[in-house]
């Protein structure tokens, strides 16, 4: 099945900040992307796919964390292969693994600063910048508690805040909203819009309802391949009477799944 | 960068590691202070000796702090920023050195107010071998985060301080040399035999080298990607082995460089009679002085005029020149650094007087020594804390002899084994048969 690309649907004015051609990318011995062609620019793009489809190899691989064993791929302008110094390159990212660890004894605030420095801040930018990230997640009356003092869903809201510390070009968030309630998950959408604004924010996530009240553009993923690519009214344009799902972006995602199965 | 080892510093468990080492320092230290009340050099050598506790546990502590990064999970994030893995590692490093170098110097400071009154004495080689102390510290705790990163289990830190404590008591004893043993191992070479003890530089450098080299393949191993790369360590431990092994003096070189000669050296009151104390015990001159011009009051039927510390070594051996002028002092201190048994001072000086010099070997008679002694103190021969060290009924019996005998042939006859005993002649029966 072809994949139906935003460029094709949304010509948009800003340039691609990551492009990724042939993409194939081990996850131990599997290959968990294996061919994968995508084109992402500014705005919230969701990537949506059952377990085992490659969406978080492909973040871990967007992050720079895992190297590509084939394919091209590009971040930021710079090509990312074995030889490349992508010292620059992280300086512009923000990470939030899907397995997220933390420094318990940290607070909130040292975590933040912490990785702030890590992503070689300018010092005297660090603490209006920690104070900012701590902000924007609605962390502030938290931010001199211990990590390992606060709930689930604070803990990756920490996270986001030092993902989000540097104001990344490129931000990428493999399941952000594990253990957010209700509540936070609005908040959380509206960060995403906020951040969507002016780079390219990538979210993985499970939960359909999360990509189309929040992204400008849905990615499908399944066994390591694009599926679909395009806006959420196209996800949910693809949904039939009969597929399943509550909503109909939840109806769209079953009919594009199914139809890939059924021509595999 | 300060603001990020502040955090480190309260994040790792360098604090709780610094406090573990302080306290257990502390402990040994102050359980065995008769070990080191003699004096500065003392109490330096002393704390290096008890770095086969203190090391061991740096190293655990260095290890316990890599298996709490590696359960903190953070492998994934670091992954991803730019700061490279070198400069990551700085503040960790730092702080754990940090942590360690403090709780060194803390154990030493606990205990610095019990001998601060009485030693006076104190060379440059003290700070040298506090100086290496510290290297020490430090290349355990960087050796400790190495093993720790590269073997994260909880089992890590207690394997590695018993294999540390191992390494640094049992593993040297393999060398051939004393001068190797003690290069090898901060631990080794530490043991007072005497209070004129001293480190030799060279040794002290060829330990330096060697605990830097130790340090550096720490940091090598901290920094290393995988443990594919771990080979990499070698290369500074081989650099500091064979520079160790050039530097350290070895054979009889390494023996004599383990006596201080300025220790040694004596100091004189500027009154006569004249009473000398190792410079090592300078600060006890005013304590020795009256007793010895006491004792030497009672000579004055010798030939006997001044009192000298006896300033000799069993290792290495060494033994002040025999002067027909002078009696030898013993000193002995206690856990504050004053004389251990005040009023034994004049019998065992006294006692010195009537064996004879050293050079007479068997033909010295403690038990008349002791009673010719004793009468001159007008004291009766009991073991006790003020008198012998063990019970000797015939020196009592050889006294009470002497204090039946009207005044002056008792006196000639201890004279007399003053006399016999200066010619390393038989003393046996001069004060039961008479000495005319």
């Amino acid at each position: 099945m072809r994949a139906v690309r935003a460029a094709e649907t949304a010509p948009t004015l800003h340039p691609w900040l990551v492009h990724a051609k042939e993409l194939r990318v081990r996850a131990g011995r599997h290959l968990a992307v294996d061919g994968l062609d995508l084109t992402l620019t500014a705005g919230v793009h969701g990537v949506l796919g059952p377990n085992g489809a490659g969406k978080t190899t492909l973040m871990r691989a967007l992050s720079t964390v895992v190297k590509p064993v084939g394919g091209s791929l590009t971040l930021l302008g710079a090509q990312v292969d074995g030889r490349a110094d992508l010292r620059e390159v992280r300086r512009e990212l923000g990470y939030l693994p899907q397995q997220f660890g933390f420094y318990p004894r940290f607070t909130v605030r040292e975590f933040v600063a912490y990785m702030a420095w890590l992503k070689e801040m300018p010092k005297t930018a660090i603490p209006d910048a920690v104070q900012r990230a701590i902000d924007r997640v609605g962390l502030t009356p938290k931010a001199d508690a211990k990590m390992k003092t606060l709930s689930g869903g604070m803990q990756r809201r920490a996270g986001i805040a030092q993902a989000i510390v540097n104001d990344p070009e490129l931000l990428l968030l493999d399941e952000p909203t594990v253990g957010l309630d209700p509540e936070q998950r609005l908040d959380f959408r509206d960060l995403l819009r906020d951040l969507g604004a002016d780079s390219c924010v990538l979210v993985s996530t499970h939960l359909v309802e999360d990509v189309v009240a929040a992204c400008t553009d849905v990615i499908l993923m399944n066994e390591g391949r694009l599926l679909f690519q395009g806006t959420p009214d196209d996800l949910i344009a693809r949904g039939g009477q009969g597929d399943a799902g509550d909503s109909p972006a939840e109806r769209g995602y079953s009919a594009l799944l199914r139809q890939h199965r059924s021509n595999a | 960068m300060n603001r990020i080892i502040g955090i480190e510093l309260r994040r790792s468990a360098a604090l709780g590691a610094a406090l573990l080492i302080a306290v257990a320092g502390t402990i040994v230290l102050q359980a065995t202070a008769g070990r080191w009340s003699m004096g500065w050099m003392a109490l330096a050598m002393t704390q290096r000796e008890y770095l086969a506790v203190l090391s061991p546990l740096a190293m655990a502590a260095g290890a316990w702090q890599s298996y709490r990064e590696h359960r903190a999970n953070v492998a994934e994030l670091l992954a991803a920023v730019p700061r490279p893995r070198p400069q990551r590692m700085v503040p960790i490093l730092a702080t754990t050195a940090l942590a360690v170098l403090v709780a060194y110097l803390v154990t030493l400071l606990a205990a610095a107010p019990r001998i601060a009154d009485t030693a006076r004495y104190l060379p440059p080689a003290a700070f040298v071998v506090v100086a290496v102390g510290l290297v020490a510290m430090i290349a355990s705790v960087w050796l400790g985060l190495a093993v720790g990163r590269l073997v994260p289990a909880l089992a890590t830190a207690p394997a590695l301080a018993v294999i540390g404590f191992a390494l640094l008591i049992l593993a040297p004893h393999a060398l051939p040399d004393g001068g190797l043993t003690a290069a090898f191992s901060p631990a080794m070479g530490m043991s007072m035999f005497s209070d004129y003890d001293t480190v030799d530089g060279q040794v002290s450098a060829a330990q330096a080298l060697w605990m830097a080299a130790v340090a550096v393949a720490g940091v090598v191993l901290f920094a290393v990607p995988n443990r594919k790369f771990a080979f990499a360590a070698l290369l500074p431990l081989a650099i500091g082995a064979t520079a160790t092994v050039l530097v350290v003096p070895t054979g009889d070189a390494y023996d004599q460089g383990t006596l201080d000669p300025v220790a040694q050296e004596l100091v004189c009151t500027d009154g006569t009679p004249r009473v000398c104390v190792s410079r090592a015990h300078e600060e006890l001159l005013p304590e020795v002085t009256p007793k010895a011009r006491h004792a030497l009051e009672l000579l004055t039927k010798t030939s006997i005029v001044e009192a000298h510390e006896d300033t000799s070594t069993v290792s290495p051996p060494t033994s002040p020149r025999s002067r027909a002028d002078t009696a030898l002092m013993t000193i002995t201190l206690d856990q504050h650094g004053h004389l251990a048994h005040p009023r034994r001072l004049e019998p065992t000086m006294l006692t010195g007087v009537f064996t004879g010099p050293l050079s007479c070997g068997d033909n010295r008679n403690f038990t008349v020594a002791t009673a010719a002694a004793y009468w001159l103190l007008d004291r009766e021969p009991a073991a006790g804390p003020d008198g012998l060290e063990f019970d000797d009924p015939d020196a009592v019996k050889l006294w009470k002899g002497l204090q039946a005998l009207p005044r002056a042939e008792a006196e000639a006859r201890v004279v007399a084994v003053y006399q016999a005993a200066r010619k390393c002649q038989d003393t046996t029966h001069l004060l039961s048969r008479g000495a005319r």
